[in-house]
Order: C-alpha cells, then structure tokens, then sequence
C-alpha cells in the first residue's frame, strides 16, 4: 500500500511541471556546520551532523569559584593605650581573641614549642573569665551603689554587739543554680538560733527547756537551735519555728502539778543544797547538839567544800576535782579559828 | 538405686556447667575506644587540641565542652541538662552546616546559656548575623532560657589543626 501511495506521490510531483510550465525547480543543499557541541545546553543552537568520537574527552570540570570573605583586622590593633576598657567588655562574655588586647595563650605546649595562641583556641573560650570585673569596674560599680547605701550603724561595732541587739538569729540558704528553674527543696529549711543566757528564765524554767529541747541544746556555746524543715515553704518554716520558739519559752515558764513531785532520784544533777551532805556537814559541825535547820553560812569554808562536792559529782573524777575536793575537806576537817588549836570536827 | 545414681548424675552435670558459665578462661579487653584517634601511615590525620587529648585528660589538659552545675555532686536537672545539650549541638551543627571546626561549647550561668565555638569564614557576614539570631531566638523558645550565641571564625580549617597524626 505504501509503495502504491508513493508511487502516486511521484507522479504528481512530475506533474507539477507539465501543468504549469513557467516554473523553474531549482534545488540547493546547503552545507551545515558539524555539531561539536560537547555540552548538553549548547545542543540547541548546531543542527549538523555530530562528529564520531572514538575516545570523548572528559567533560570539562568548572571550578566553583570560592568568594573570599574579606574579614576587618583584629578590633585589638585600633585599641587606644588609654582606652576605657569596662565600656570594651561590660558584662559576661566568652573570651574573644580580636577584642582582648593581650598576648595571652592557653594549653599543653607541644615539645619545645609554646602553648597555642588565642586565636581559634577552643580553650581559652571554655574557662570562665572575669575581664568584665577588672578592679576599676567593681569601683565604678561601688561608686553607682554607693548612693543606695545607708550608714552602718555606731551600736554595731564588735561581734559581742551583735549578740547583744540582735540575739536571735536565722539561718537559711539560698541556691544558685544553672538552669530555668530557680526553686530548690533545701532552700526551704530555716535555723533559728539563740543564746540560752538571752532567754529570761529562772532556774526551773531553765530546767524544763533543756529538758524540752534535749540535743538541740549545746553546753559549750549555750546555744538552742531549732532546725524547721517539715514544711514545702521557707516562710512557713519560718513561722513554724517562731511558733515553737514562743511555745518551748512560755512551756517551760509554766509549772504543772505533776512537777512538785520531783524527788531527789529525778534530779539531772547533782545539787549539794538538796542532797544528804549538806545535812551531814551540818549535823557534824553542830554535834553533839542536834541542828535546828540545815544552814551552812556560819561553817568556816562550807562553801568551798559545796562547789569542791558539787564538781565531783557533776563534771565525774579527774585529778583536778579529787585534789580540790580533797583541799576542801582539808580545811573543813582541820580549821583553825585562831591558828593555835584544830576545830574539833 | 538407679533413680539415685541417675539424680546424682544429673547433679554433677549441672553443677559443672554452672561452674562453666560462670569462670571465663579468657583475657579480658578493656577496649575503650571513644575520643582516641588512629595514627594514619602518612601522619595526616588533622587533630585539633580538643581531638588531640583523651578524655583522661580532661581537667588535666583541657576542659569539658558543658559547663553547669547539673554535673557537680548533688546537682539539679541532671536529665533535663544532659538531654539538653545533646540537643543544641545537634541543632547548632544541623544549622550552621559544615561551619563548625571546634566542639560546641556550652555554658550556662544561672538562666543564662551561652553557646560558643569556632566557625569558618565561609559565609557571608550577613547570614551568619541571620544564623546567630535565629538559632538564639529558636534555641530560647526550646529551652525556655535566654541564649546567647559567641563565636570566633578563623580563616581556613588549618587555622585551629593542633597537630598530625
């Protein structure tokens, strides 16, 4: 079919002519310019034919043109002698080399070389630095307080004064930590401490808190301190410790029924007034008649003897309180009124 | 008599393979391997200082990459620090890509973070003013801290090359 089709198509291109004479067929072939293009966007623009290569060339490599970043010189070198060097570094700031004008290095030398320079030393970025607290800063910054500080008071010139004004003191801490958060469950915990010698308190008062208070009492420094920490917030800690405080003081001020019945068993320690010696030392001196009360002012050196008794019982045997005891009854036993006779008891 | 020899059997043969597991007879390697770097045959493995120390060395001859106090004995938000860190040096090496040449550094004082390290100079100085405000800006949402982002740029990669090996 298609040969038949062709045929026909011939023919009446040859017929072309014959119908219309004057027409002249004229056929030229222009020469094309062979297609050497080697990339792929330049194959648009040639037509011919394409050359044969046998071996192709590699496609030429373009290299990728870096752009310089011109970078300013170290800010050190424009650096006036007398510069103002807080307004330089004003606050926190991790060390820079081109704005520290110091020759300064950091890190484990290499063999007989120096420790690597400041510039690109990861090092020297990491320390903490305190070129923001240079002396003449921290004076400008006292200078700038100065104006919202009040005179220290005259009263509070020695530790003692403190003791004196201020007898009870709090303590309690406050934490600083790296982090979002600024809460901290020890920060709750509040001490009060005071001196026992402060507190108002008669001899049966001051019984019944040591009583009341146990081992929160120290005897070397005589001071009570009270630990609260039971609740979640300082202030209430606070409060509660003040609480107690307020309560320990007016408990032991107060004397229950059940308190008159203390014998001399229940006593914490030893008190020469109340105990058998006393009696004793008193019939003695008096014998042979019988004493009608228990008072020891008129025996020469009872007091002596008192404390030399009460010492050995209460502070336990040592060589210092035998001896003194030993003295005491010494010059109780062989006392003499005028130095020429020994008292007969 | 057979059920007893049998159970006796049994016995010793199990008592010999719980001796078994338990005793190792060979030697034991201690291979540590993390922050130690392989000598190369031409010696041009490019170490900085901080690759150029082990991690022994730390607090001898150089010091940690994360400073706060969620490390020291008794610290708060150890987790939460740790996690934390992992995530701004994934973030500061994911957006300023191939710009890093030293650790990241972090360092924290009170709310504060400060991260710092060294870049190249690659970039234009526009962009790396866009990077820095848009890490800090995005670095203070995730964090829910103020960040400030302090960094030193250098040259070439040589600039902070500490040594060969």
């Amino acid at each position: 079919m298609s040969l038949v089709a062709r045929l026909c198509e011939r023919h009446s291109v040859y017929l072309i002519p014959s119908i219309n004479n004057l027409t002249v067929v004229r056929s030229v072939t222009k020469a094309r310019i062979p297609n050497t293009a080697t990339s792929k966007t330049d194959k648009g623009k040639h037509y011919g034919f394409r050359i044969l290569e046998l071996i192709p060339k590699p496609p030429e490599k373009q290299q990728r043109i870096v752009k310089k970043i011109q970078a300013l010189p170290p800010r050190m070198n424009q650096m006036a002698v007398d510069q103002d060097w807080t307004s330089v570094w004003p606050g926190q700031r991790t060390f820079h080399p081109a704005t520290v004008p110091l020759p300064v290095r950091q890190g484990y030398p290499k063999k007989n070389e120096a420790p690597p320079s400041k510039y690109g030393n990861a090092e020297l970025m990491k320390i903490p630095n305190f070129l923001h607290l240079t002396p003449p800063t921290i004076k400008r910054h006292c200078e700038a307080l100065k104006k919202f500080c009040t005179k220290w008071p005259e009263e509070l010139d020695t530790d003692t004064s403190y003791d004196k004004h201020f007898p009870l003191e709090v303590i309690y801490s406050n934490y600083c930590y790296s982090g979002p958060s600024i809460r901290e469950p020890m920060a709750r915990i509040v001490s009060f401490r005071v001196k026992l010698s402060n507190l108002t308190l008669d001899q049966h008062a001051k019984d019944k808190i040591l009583r009341l208070v146990g081992e929160r009492y120290d005897p070397e420094s005589d001071l009570l301190t009270i630990v609260a920490d039971r609740c979640p917030i300082r202030k209430q800690n606070y409060e509660y410790a003040e609480y107690l405080l307020t309560a320990l003081y007016h408990e032991s001020w107060r004397k229950e029924e059940w308190e008159n019945e203390k014998t001399l068993a229940d006593m914490e320690y030893y008190d020469w007034d109340l105990e058998q010696s006393r009696k004793n030392l008193v019939t003695v001196y008096a014998w042979p008649e019988i004493p009608q009360d228990y008072d020891y002012e008129n025996i020469p050196n009872a007091t002596e003897y008192k404390i030399a008794v009460s010492d050995l019982v209460n502070n336990g045997e040592d060589d210092f309180s035998v001896n003194k005891y030993k003295e005491a009854v010494k010059k109780i036993m062989f006392w003499k009124p005028d130095g020429d006779k020994p008292n007969e008891k | 008599m057979n059920v007893i020899s049998n159970l006796s059997r049994v016995a010793q043969s199990l008592e010999q393979m719980v001796l078994n597991r338990c005793i190792h007879t060979t030697s034991i390697t201690n291979r540590v391997q993390s922050g130690r770097y392989r000598v190369t045959l031409k010696k041009n493995r490019p170490l900085t200082y901080e690759m150029a120390y082990q991690p022994c060395h730390i607090a001898h001859k150089k010091s940690w990459n994360s400073w706060n106090t969620s490390n020291i004995d008794g610290g708060n938000r150890v987790m939460e620090t740790t996690i934390e860190d992992m995530f701004i040096r994934r973030f500061m090496t994911g957006t300023w890509h191939a710009l890093f040449v030293s650790e990241i550094i972090i360092k924290r004082h009170h709310n504060m973070v400060r991260i710092a390290g060294i870049i190249l100079r690659n970039l234009d100085p526009r962009k790396i003013y866009f990077l820095t405000g848009y890490s800090e800006e995005l670095l203070s949402y995730y964090l829910h801290c103020p960040v400030k982002i302090e960094l030193q740029t250098v040259e070439k990669r040589e600039d902070v090359v500490y040594k060969y090996i």
